[in-house]
């Protein structure tokens, strides 16, 4: 046999800097490529984004200046008012001053506060991503539980499932009033509007209220922002959760057939160790993918949910905006969200990366 | 391997019930599946011990219910069939054994090699891990590795599968199966997805593990060669029942059986004739869901007369430890064993003088200029072509595999080339250029008239659109040219015809037809309107033996009543004798060597071709095991691309500047050969 230690073919070349491999995956050039397109993929949503909220305000019958000024004000004070936010300016002319500011920080003023929307949106924006992360991780637990439960038959798995199901298939603005109802009302278990009763929250740094309360050693704000959170993040994440689950739960019954569990198997594993080895790392790529695309419905869902459960985040921010024609506060928010959906996006391909060593090499 | 040579394995290796207990032990196995409302009776009936350090093969056809068993005696059966009888494996019974028990008996008595080493090692965990899963600790990892040849193990270690070679990857999967010293392997076609010199190479390794380690091993194949090269003892499987057992030497050459004796006829080696049509077995397997009351086989049986019928035929000893169940006189079975085939024209059409002007016009790239251009009609002419591809995905970076590296081939009309290379040979992209499916980057590719080129491919069932019936599909490229509906109707019935299928497959849609029958398909579709040159990707390659006969046969006759030349891409020499009138074996994008069919295969020049030969398993060779693997076609080695596996490779072999042009010897007329350091006698 003593072929079998000559020649080794391509696997000598390549196998090797495996460690190498690895670390490049987190570290190098194959992130900073995916970094830098994103970069790239950001850049043109937010110029597109901000001509679309441009020709969509040029379209719009409402008049931001009039909106400021009242019903009331002469039409030279219109006029004036228009002279002075620019808006009589060419369509390009006004949208490149604009772009032109965006790398700055600079968003405009908002018509309706009279106040920068950067500085009006750092006052919001901690609430709603509170909200969302929220969400975003109730999502993904009761999403990998509807999975796992389905997946190892566990007993009363079916009944969550049909709880899951059944709420899932309402919109989230209804599933937000019921809950109202049910656990504020007649139970009176939960509270149903605002992020907490408490009236002197600690300051910062986040904005984050759980977070602050934390770091302030403040556990009464900490239990009653958790308390507020629940609903309204019930609400949002009811419909993702399932959609989550159901990819996860389909690509793990798949995994679970596969020739690699089989010979997990074969070794002798138990059948929990087969799962939690070998074929769960192999079937959250798709369930990552559609984590990804149920954050840019979830952003929509929390401007709605915000409204019923009278939150104060950017939700109220744009809502208090449309009817005004504050169009710089709602090119401010739409782009946020934008910017948000790239980044969940960007994460999303890092953690598959990191589960999937064949993306990267 | 040499006749003395099984004599002395025969002689090491336990006898079957002689010393030690056996290590496995099958009773009377009924295994039933129900799928779609049908019981499905996988195996309806067999007993089988396997002894301590004894090589068993379980040889027969797909659905023939050999993985079943294998998956019995390792408590695997999925799909929670319904079993009865006895697998029982170190005390313990696979079947109705507690979970807990089985997995213990697993893991502590039981190893498991499976068919695709890609798919059955887990892709995301790097293959150290899943070695220490099996073997306890990281140092007996790296001893394992060692043991089963991969060199630099404890860098491997750190490896992912997708970083290894097809062969390494296969010694990992092995070095798991052999962690803990277990008494028994279960090796289900653990060569079949390799390339056929690495498969020499693993089934070397089964034998000397065997006898260093003294673990027994179930071989699970399809392909009798891969038997006759390592096994004890063989077990013929048909139908779910064992249809004759013994040791291997006996049941391969002196079959009992009629069904062992047809699957031997019908094989294809390097000495098969390749004058006379190949003797393929009528009919097809009969359905699990409606299994036959008597013999299963008695359909398909010559011999069968009523007495086949009626009750399942008992095991009969007709030599020491050879059984065979079956009813008919042993000397009746030994006289149609002997008999001489039937009367057919040959496989090959015409072995004919078109041949010889062709070859003249073969050479490497910028060949000389004296090479005169053939003015003989050509059925396709390719010249130098280069294809390069941009491989990698996700957030990598791509980098360029060589395809082809400056390829001439040139088919005559009504001539048959085989195309042989191992996996990265280039082979079947050369196919698709002439095809018209993708475009050279370099050279040209002419075909010889409008008639053009048609595909048969290897995935029968794939390449047929599920919702379309077979008429629809074979009679879409007269639909495309204007052919009015009833003659249409008309020619497709010719043409299946033609291929030997009944009219009404017409009306049927792919997933009802059998895999032979949707090979068939494919071929009435590609020859509807008879194309200057017919192309097949590999459509034997997976069929069972005696289905694939009965499709080269098609091929040949097909090729001289429609006057077509055939471009045939193979990955076996065995195939490739008796399709074609020349062979051109490839390697890395190249055409090292092409000749007619007997010279390739009977007298092999170039060392590549030569370790391919040699690699062929065949009953009596001992096949010297070609070292290394395929080099990667993402990077050739420099110079002569096989230099770094080459026996014969001098310092001049890996001269970057080394470009080993095709050229005859004198003397030679359809030979050519790229190597510069040939050993002409």
């Amino acid at each position: 046999m003593s072929a079998l230690t000559g020649g080794v073919g391509p696997a000598a070349a390549t196998a090797g800097p495996a460690a190498a491999a690895a670390l490049r995956r987190v570290t190098g050039v194959p992130l900073a490529r995916l970094l830098a397109k994103r970069l790239v993929a950001a850049a043109v949503i937010v110029v597109a984004l901000a001509t679309s909220v441009f020709v969509l305000q040029r379209l719009s019958p409402l008049d931001p200046a009039k909106a400021m000024l009242g019903p009331g004000a002469s039409a030279s004070a219109v006029a004036q008012q228009r002279e002075k936010l620019g808006l009589d300016d060419p369509f390009a002319a006004q949208l490149g001053r604009y772009l032109v500011g965006l790398p700055q920080g600079d968003l405009g003023m908002s018509y309706r506060t009279r106040r920068p929307v950067m500085t009006d949106l750092g006052a919001f924006v901690p609430a709603t991503a509170e909200l969302a992360f929220t969400a975003i991780v109730l999502a993904l637990l009761l999403g990998i539980f509807f999975a796992v439960s389905t997946s190892l038959r566990w007993p009363g798995a079916s009944v969550l499932r049909g709880v899951l199901m059944a709420g899932a298939s309402a919109p989230a603005f209804l599933l937000g009033i019921g809950a109202i109802l049910v656990f504020y009302k007649q139970l009176g278990w939960l509270p149903a509007s605002g992020r907490t009763g408490i009236t002197d929250v600690p300051g910062g740094p986040s904005g984050l209220l759980v977070l602050d309360g934390l770091l302030a050693g403040r556990f009464d704000v900490v239990s009653d922002a958790l308390k507020h959170l629940v609903l309204p993040a019930l609400a949002i994440s009811f419909g993702p959760s399932v959609a989550i689950g159901r990819v996860l739960r389909t690509s793990l019954s798949s995994e679970e057939r596969s020739d690699y569990a089989r010979t997990a198997r074969a070794k002798g594993l138990t059948d929990g160790a087969v799962l939690r080895r070998h074929v769960l790392r192999n079937a959250v790529g798709p369930a990552l993918s559609m984590t990804g695309l149920q954050v840019g419905l979830m952003f929509a869902g929390v401007l709605v949910v915000e409204q019923i459960f009278a939150w104060p985040g950017i939700g109220q921010y744009t809502a208090q905006s449309i009817p005004v024609a504050d169009f710089p506060a709602i090119a401010g928010v739409t782009l946020l969200l934008g910017i948000g959906y790239v980044v969940i996006n960007t994460v999303v391909d890092i953690l598959q990366g990191l589960a999937d060593p064949r993306i990267t090499t | 391997m040499s006749q003395d040579d099984t004599t002395a394995a025969v002689a090491t290796a336990p006898p079957p019930t002689g010393a030690g207990a056996p290590v496995a032990r099958v009773e009377d196995l009924h295994v039933t599946f129900r799928r779609a409302g049908a019981d499905i009776q996988a195996i309806r009936g067999v007993s089988l011990e396997v002894g301590p350090g004894e090589i068993v093969g379980l040889v027969g056809e797909s659905g023939s219910g050999k993985s079943v068993l294998g998956l019995s005696l390792l408590g695997l059966l999925g799909g929670s069939p319904r079993t009865s009888g006895r697998a029982v494996v170190h005390g313990t019974d696979m079947l109705t054994a507690g979970a807990a028990e089985r997995r213990d008996v697993r893991r502590l008595h039981l190893g498991a090699v499976f068919q695709d080493p890609m798919t059955s090692l887990n892709p995301t965990m790097r293959v150290g891990r899943q070695i220490v899963e099996a073997a306890g600790s990281q140092d007996e990892a790296v001893r394992l590795l060692t043991a089963v040849g991969v060199p630099d193990p404890a860098r491997r270690l750190r490896a992912y599968p997708h970083e290894l070679s097809g062969g390494l990857r296969q010694r990992v999967m092995i070095a798991m199966a052999v962690a803990g010293t277990p008494s028994l392997v279960i090796a289900d076609e653990p060569t079949t997805a390799l390339d056929v010199t690495v498969q020499a190479q693993v089934l070397g390794l089964v034998k000397r593990l065997r006898d260093e380690i003294g673990c027994a091993f179930l071989l699970v194949t399809h392909d009798l060669g891969v038997a006759a090269q390592v096994v004890d003892r063989v077990a013929v499987m048909y139908a779910g029942r064992i249809t004759e057992v013994g040791p291997a030497d006996e049941v391969l050459r002196h079959g009992a059986h009629p069904y062992g004796v047809a699957l031997m006829r019908s094989r294809l080696s390097l000495r098969t004739d390749r004058d006379t049509p190949l003797l393929a077995l009528p009919g097809s397997v009969p359905s699990p869901a409606r299994p036959e009351p008597g013999c299963a086989f008695a359909p398909r049986c010559t011999l069968a007369g009523p007495d086949c019928t009626t009750t399942p035929p008992a095991p009969v000893e007709v030599a020491p430890g050879h059984l065979a169940a079956c009813v008919r006189d042993l000397a009746e079975i030994r006289a149609f064993a002997d008999a001489v085939p039937g009367e057919e024209p040959p496989a090959t059409g015409r072995p004919s003088a078109a041949t010889a002007p062709a070859a003249a016009t073969e050479a490497g790239p910028g060949a000389a200029p004296d090479d005169a251009p053939v003015e003989e009609p050509a059925a396709v002419r390719v010249q130098n072509a280069y294809r390069t591809y941009g491989v990698g995905s996700g957030i990598g970076r791509r980098r360029p595999l060589q395809a082809l590296r400056g390829v001439s081939l040139t088919v005559a009309r009504g001539e048959a080339v085989a195309v042989v290379g191992e996996s990265g040979s280039g082979k079947s992209t050369l196919l698709r250029l002439v095809a018209g499916l993708e475009r050279a980057d370099g050279g040209t590719i002419e075909l010889g008239s409008a008639a053009g080129a048609q595909m048969v491919f290897q995935d029968s069932g794939a390449s047929l659109t599920p919702w379309l019936t077979i008429g629809e599909l074979v009679g879409e490229r007269l639909r495309s040219a204007g052919v009015p509906r009833a003659e249409r109707d008309r020619r497709v019935a010719e043409a299946l015809e033609l291929v030997g299928l009944p009219a009404e497959v017409a009306k049927a849609r792919g997933t009802q037809l059998s895999g032979g029958q949707r090979q068939r398909v494919g071929l009435a579709r590609a020859t509807v309107v008879p194309p200057e040159i017919l192309l097949c990707d590999e459509p034997t390659s997976a069929l069972d033996v005696s289905l694939a006969a009965s499709v080269i046969n098609l091929v040949g006759r097909l090729r001289r009543e429609l006057d077509m030349a055939v471009l045939f891409v193979t990955h076996d020499l065995s195939v490739a004798r008796v399709v074609a009138d020349r062979i051109a074996v490839m390697y890395l994008g190249r055409i090292v060597e092409i000749g007619t069919a007997d010279e390739i295969t009977h007298r092999p020049r170039h060392p590549y071709t030569q370790a391919l030969v040699a690699a062929v398993p065949d009953l009596g060779v001992e096949p010297p095991p070609p070292s290394g693997e395929p080099a990667s076609p993402l990077d050739p080695p420099p110079g002569c691309a096989f230099h770094p596996r080459c026996p014969r490779a001098t310092p001049s072999c890996s001269d970057p500047a080394l470009d080993p042009r095709l050229a005859a010897q004198p003397g030679e007329r359809t030979r050519l050969t790229a190597c510069i350091n040939l050993e002409v006698s």
